[in-house]
C-alpha cells in the first residue's frame, strides 16, 4: 500500500480537492468523443501510476458492465438524427445515438476511475480536515459512507455465502426469482450496515466528534505546488466551462452531426485538456525520477 | 463524594411495554473496578450507555446521574467527551480511520489539542501499549486483539477518570482476551482510572473486580465486592445466578459439606491453596469414565489447500481430520487462524485450491450438500424473511422431512410465540435458537457451527449446550469453531487446535486441556500440580472426585 507523503499525496488537502472537482467538470464539460476518450485514457493511466490498478481490478468489472449498458441502451433511446445505421426490429439505429452513448459512456468510466483515484489520495483524514469544521455533519455522514463502499463488498459475499446454503442464490433459476433473491441480499445487507454505522457514529460521537474545531497533528503545508494546482484548476476550470459554454467540446448531433475530427479552436481547449489530466502525472513522475536518480547515485 | 453516581433510574425505550430500568442506584467511586453481570435482557448495556451522555439510548428516562456531583446532562461537551471513555463490544465498528496512527489521534484532533501535546501523549501510549509497530498498518489489517487493544488506547488518550466497558472481550480468542483483560488492570491500578465493564467473561473478571453489581430484570439484584457477592449468592437456594460465580467457587461450593472452615475461593490462587488442604482420592469406578467403540467417520478432510487469493498466505494448509458419527467436535485457535474459513470449505461454500471433504464416503468438494448444515457466526446473515413465521415457514419449505416431523420441530423450539415478530428484534439467545431450528427443518446430518456463544449469557450458553448433547443423542455429529474454551470443555467430545492451517493435537477433551498453559479451563489451572487429580470440567470433578477433609 503506497502511503507515502509524496507526489499527490503531498498535495494540500483543499488544493487535491479541489483539482478533483475541476476533473469533474472537465469530463463533463467535454462531450465530444475525442475529449472523452483523452479524459478516459489519461484517468485510467494515473490509476495505474498510484496504485498498478489495484483498486480498478476489484471493481473494474462492474464499471464495465454498466458502461456496456450505457452504449447499448442510448441508441435504443436516441431517435433524433439522420444518419440510420441499421434497423433493429423495425427500429432504425442511428450513428447519432451510437456517438452519444460511447460519450456516455467513456465519461461515466472517466468519473468513476477519478474517483478511485479521488480516494486513494483523499483519506478520510483529509475528508475530515476539510469538511469537519464547515459542515460537522455532513462530513461525518460522508465519512460513514465512504467507509461502506468496500465493506459493503466484503459484507455482500458473506451474506450470498450463507444465504446460498438457503438454496437462495443470485445465480439460479428464472429471471424473476433471481431479482427477488438479490433484492433480498441487498435489504440483508443494508439492515446490518445501518445497524453497524449507527456503532461507528456512536464511537465518532464518544471521542467527542464535532464538539469544537479539530486541530491537526501534523498541520498540511501549502507549497509552491499548491499554488500552481491551484492556479491550473481555476484556469482549466473556466477554459472547460467556456469551452463548453461555445461548444467547443462538445460535439453537436442535431441538426447536422459535426465532423468527429477536431478543428481549428477545438485544439486549443484539447490541448488544455490534455494538459489538466496529465498534470498530475508530471507530479507523480517527477517524484519517481527523483527517487530513481537518488537511488542510483549512492 | 462518587465520581459517577446514579440515583434511582429507571428507563423505558419508546416502544418498550416495559421499563428497561427500574430503581436502579450505583456509585463508581474514584479508581473502583466494576463489573455488571446478568443475563441478557436485564439492562447492562443500557445502564452502562446511559452513563456515556453521547451514547445514551432515546427513551423515558427518571432519576438522575451526576458526574462529580454535576448532572450529567449540565456538563460541557468537551468534560463528558473527555472524562467519560467508552469502549464497545465489536473491534472493527468503533474504528473509524484508515491507520493506526490516525485512529489515535482522532479523539485528540475532535478536541482541538496542539502538535506538542499531542506528541507526548501519543509516545507515551504507544509505548505502554507496545503499538511502535502497528503505527503506519492500515486499521483494517488488525486482528481482532489488535483493534481492541488500539480502541482502548485511543480513549484513553482523552485521560478519562472513568471508563465504560460493553463486553469488550466477547470477539477475542482466549489469549487476546487475557491481555485485553490484563491491560485494563494496569489501567486501573497504575493510573486509577474507574472501570465499570459489562461481561460475559465472568471467570477473568470477578478476580479483578473490587465490586460485582448483578442485575435481574432490570433492577440490580446486588452490588457488593466479590467475596461477598459469591458467598451471598452461594447462600441463595435460588440457582439462576450460580452460572455467573467463577468455576473456583463452584468448584468449593460442590464441596461444601467438607469445608466449612476455608474462605470461598474465587481466583485460581485462592482455589488452589484450598485444595492442598484436601484429600482428593480418583473414585475407583470412576477412572474410566468412557471408552466408546470405533464410530463410523460421517465427514472428513483430506489435505485441504485453501488460500483467499494467489500470492495471499494459505490459510489451511494441509487440513486433515474426520469427524465420526455423532461427535461433539470443538475447533479452537486465536484470531484469523482459519477457523471460519475451514467451516465454509466443509459446508462447500469455498471451494479449496486442493484437497476434498467427503462426506460419507463421496466427494462434496465445493458443493453444498443438504446433510451438512451451516450455522454462521452473525446469524442476522441467515435471515431473510420479515418474520419467524415466513423464516420458519421458508425453512420448512424445501426441506426433505414429513409434515409432522416439521412441525414437531415447530412445537419442540417454542418458536411459534415468537411468530410475527422481525427476526432482526429477538435477543441474540433467540436468534441462534430460530437458526438453530430453521436448520434442523432440513433434517441435516452434520451441523458445521461458527462461534455459537458470542455474546450469550451463561444461560443461554448451557442451554446450547444442552441442544448439542440432545441432537447428538440423535444422531446428528458436530463441528463447533469456538473462542470460548470453557464451553469447548463442558460440551465437546473432541478438541482440536487450529495452527498454521493445520488441526493440530486434537485429543479427547478432557486430555486436550490438560497438556495446555493457556489454551485451558480456569478448573484445570486449578488442579494442575496439586494433590488433587488433574481435572478440566467441573463435571469431571464432581464425577472424579472422592473428596475428603484434611490434609492427606
Amino acid at each position: 500500500m503506497s502511503r507515502t507523503k509524496r507526489g499527490l499525496h503531498a498535495l494540500h488537502p483543499l488544493s487535491a480537492f479541489l483539482y478533483y472537482v475541476g476533473g469533474a467538470v472537465f469530463i463533463m464539460a467535454g462531450q465530444h468523443p475525442v475529449f472523452a476518450a483523452c479524459t478516459f485514457v489519461l484517468v485510467f493511466v494515473l490509476n495505474g501510476i498510484q496504485d498498478h490498478f489495484a483498486a480498478l481490478k476489484k471493481w473494474g468489472r462492474w464499471y464495465a458492465a454498466a458502461a456496456f449498458l450505457i452504449v447499448i441502451l442510448t441508441p435504443a433511446f436516441n431517435r433524433r438524427g439522420t444518419h440510420i445505421l441499421f434497423y433493429f426490429r423495425d427500429n432504425p439505429v442511428l450513428l447519432e445515438g451510437v456517438i452519444q452513448g460511447v460519450i456516455a459512456a467513456l465519461s461515466l468510466l472517466a468519473l468513476l476511475f477519478l474517483f478511485v483515484s479521488f480516494n486513494q489520495v483523499i483519506t478520510s483524514e483529509k475528508f475530515l480536515f476539510l469538511f469537519a469544521r464547515v459542515v460537522p455533519q455532513w462530513a461525518l455522514l460522508a465519512m460513514l459512507t465512504m467507509r461502506f463502499v468496500p465493506l459493503f463488498q466484503r459484507r455482500l459475499h458473506d451474506i450470498g455465502l450463507v444465504q446460498k446454503t438457503k438454496g437462495m442464490s443470485v445465480k439460479k433459476g428464472g429471471f424473476l426469482s433471481r431479482i427477488e433473491s438479490a433484492m433480498k441480499l441487498l435489504h440483508i445487507l443494508l439492515e446490518w450496515s445501518l445497524e453497524e454505522a449507527l456503532q461507528t457514529a456512536d464511537s465518532m460521537k464518544a471521542r467527542g466528534y464535532g464538539i469544537e474545531r479539530r486541530s491537526r497533528y501534523s498541520p498540511y503545508a501549502f507549497s509552491a505546488i499548491d499554488a500552481v494546482v491551484l492556479a491550473l484548476t481555476a484556469a482549466g476550470g473556466v477554459c472547460a466551462i467556456f469551452g463548453y459554454a461555445l461548444g467547443d467540446t462538445v460535439l453537436t448531433t442535431s441538426p447536422v452531426l459535426e465532423p468527429v475530427l477536431l478543428s481549428g479552436r477545438e485544439w486549443f481547449y484539447f490541448s488544455v485538456y490534455l494538459f489538466y489530466f496529465a498534470f498530475p502525472m508530471m507530479i507523480e513522475g517527477r517524484e519517481r525520477w527523483r527517487w530513481h536518480f537518488s537511488k542510483s547515485t549512492k | 463524594m462518587a465520581l459517577l453516581q446514579i440515583n434511582q433510574i429507571t428507563f423505558q425505550y419508546p416502544d418498550a411495554p416495559t421499563e428497561a430500568l427500574r430503581d436502579v442506584s450505583l456509585m463508581v467511586n474514584e479508581g473502583e473496578f466494576i463489573a455488571i453481570c446478568g443475563p441478557s435482557g436485564s439492562g447492562k448495556s443500557t445502564l452502562l450507555r446511559l452513563m456515556k451522555r453521547e451514547c445514551a439510548p432515546h427513551g423515558r428516562l427518571d432519576g438522575t446521574i451526576r458526574y462529580q456531583g454535576i448532572p450529567l446532562k449540565e456538563l460541557p461537551p468537551k468534560t463528558t467527551a473527555t472524562a467519560i471513555g467508552m469502549v464497545f463490544q465489536d473491534p472493527d465498528n468503533q474504528i473509524v480511520m484508515e491507520t493506526v496512527m490516525e485512529e489515535l489521534l482522532f479523539g485528540l484532533e475532535n478536541i482541538g489539542l496542539d502538535t506538542l501535546t499531542m506528541r507526548k501523549k501519543i509516545a507515551e501510549i504507544v509505548h505502554f501499549f507496545g503499538l511502535e509497530p502497528l503505527l503506519d498498518r492500515p486499521t483494517y489489517e488488525l486482528s481482532g486483539g489488535q483493534k481492541q487493544l488500539i480502541n482502548l488506547a485511543s480513549v484513553l488518550l482523552m485521560e478519562p477518570r472513568i471508563l465504560l466497558l460493553d463486553e469488550p472481550t466477547s470477539q477475542l480468542d482466549p489469549i487476546a482476551a487475557k491481555d485485553f483483560l490484563n491491560m485494563l488492570r494496569r489501567m486501573n491500578e497504575e493510573l486509577g482510572i474507574a472501570v465499570v465493564i459489562v461481561e460475559h467473561r465472568l471467570e477473568d473478571v470477578w478476580p479483578i473486580a473490587d465490586r460485582v453489581v448483578l442485575l435481574h430484570e432490570g433492577r440490580v439484584a446486588y452490588d457488593d465486592p466479590p467475596h461477598k457477592a459469591a458467598t451471598f449468592l452461594a447462600s441463595k437456594a435460588d440457582d439462576a445466578f450460580f452460572d455467573y460465580l467463577p468455576s473456583a467457587s463452584r468448584l468449593f461450593l460442590h464441596y461444601a459439606a467438607t469445608n466449612q472452615n476455608s474462605r470461598l475461593p474465587i481466583t485460581v490462587k485462592e482455589a488452589r491453596s484450598w485444595i492442598k488442604g484436601l484429600t482428593v482420592r480418583v473414585k475407583e469406578a470412576s477412572t474410566q469414565v468412557v471408552h466408546e467403540r470405533m464410530k463410523p467417520v460421517v465427514l472428513e478432510a483430506k489435505n485441504i489447500d485453501f488460500q483467499y487469493e494467489k500470492g495471499k498466505p494459505r490459510i489451511l494448509d494441509r487440513l486433515s481430520f474426520s469427524l465420526y458419527e455423532n461427535e461433539k467436535l470443538a475447533i479452537v485457535g486465536g484470531n484469523g487462524s482459519g477457523k471460519s474459513t475451514m467451516l465454509k470449505v466443509l459446508a462447500g461454500l469455498l471451494k479449496p485450491q486442493r484437497g476434498k471433504v467427503v462426506y460419507q464416503g463421496r466427494k462434496t468438494t465445493g458443493h453444498i450438500h443438504l446433510d451438512i448444515a451451516y450455522m454462521p457466526q452473525n446469524p442476522r446473515l441467515y435471515f431473510s424473511e420479515e418474520s419467524v413465521k415466513l423464516e420458519l415457514e421458508k425453512a420448512a419449505h424445501d426441506s426433505p422431512l414429513s409434515p409432522e416431523t416439521k412441525q414437531h420441530i415447530i412445537d419442540e423450539w417454542g418458536l411459534a410465540a415468537l411468530g410475527d415478530r422481525h427476526p432482526y428484534d429477538l435477543s441474540g439467545g433467540e436468534m441462534q435458537k430460530l437458526v438453530f431450528a430453521c436448520l434442523l427443518l432440513r433434517g441435516p446430518r452434520v451441523m458445521l457451527i461458527d462461534e455459537p456463544t458470542k455474546g450469550l449469557d451463561p444461560e443461554s450458553k448451557k442451554q446450547f449446550g444442552e441442544w448439542l448433547n440432545r441432537f447428538s443423542w440423535r444422531g446428528m455429529s458436530f463441528v463447533i469453531v469456538t473462542h470460548d474454551i470453557e464451553f469447548a470443555a463442558d460440551y465437546a467430545d473432541r478438541v482440536g487446535m487450529l495452527f498454521r492451517g493445520e488441526v493440530t493435537a486434537m485429543a479427547d477433551a478432557a486430555a486436550f486441556f490438560k497438556g495446555n498453559a493457556f489454551y485451558t479451563t480456569s478448573i484445570n489451572r486449578i488442579t494442575r500440580g496439586v494433590s488433587a487429580p488433574e481435572v478440566s470440567t467441573l463435571k469431571e470433578a464432581y464425577v472424579t472426585w472422592d473428596v475428603q477433609n484434611g490434609s492427606p
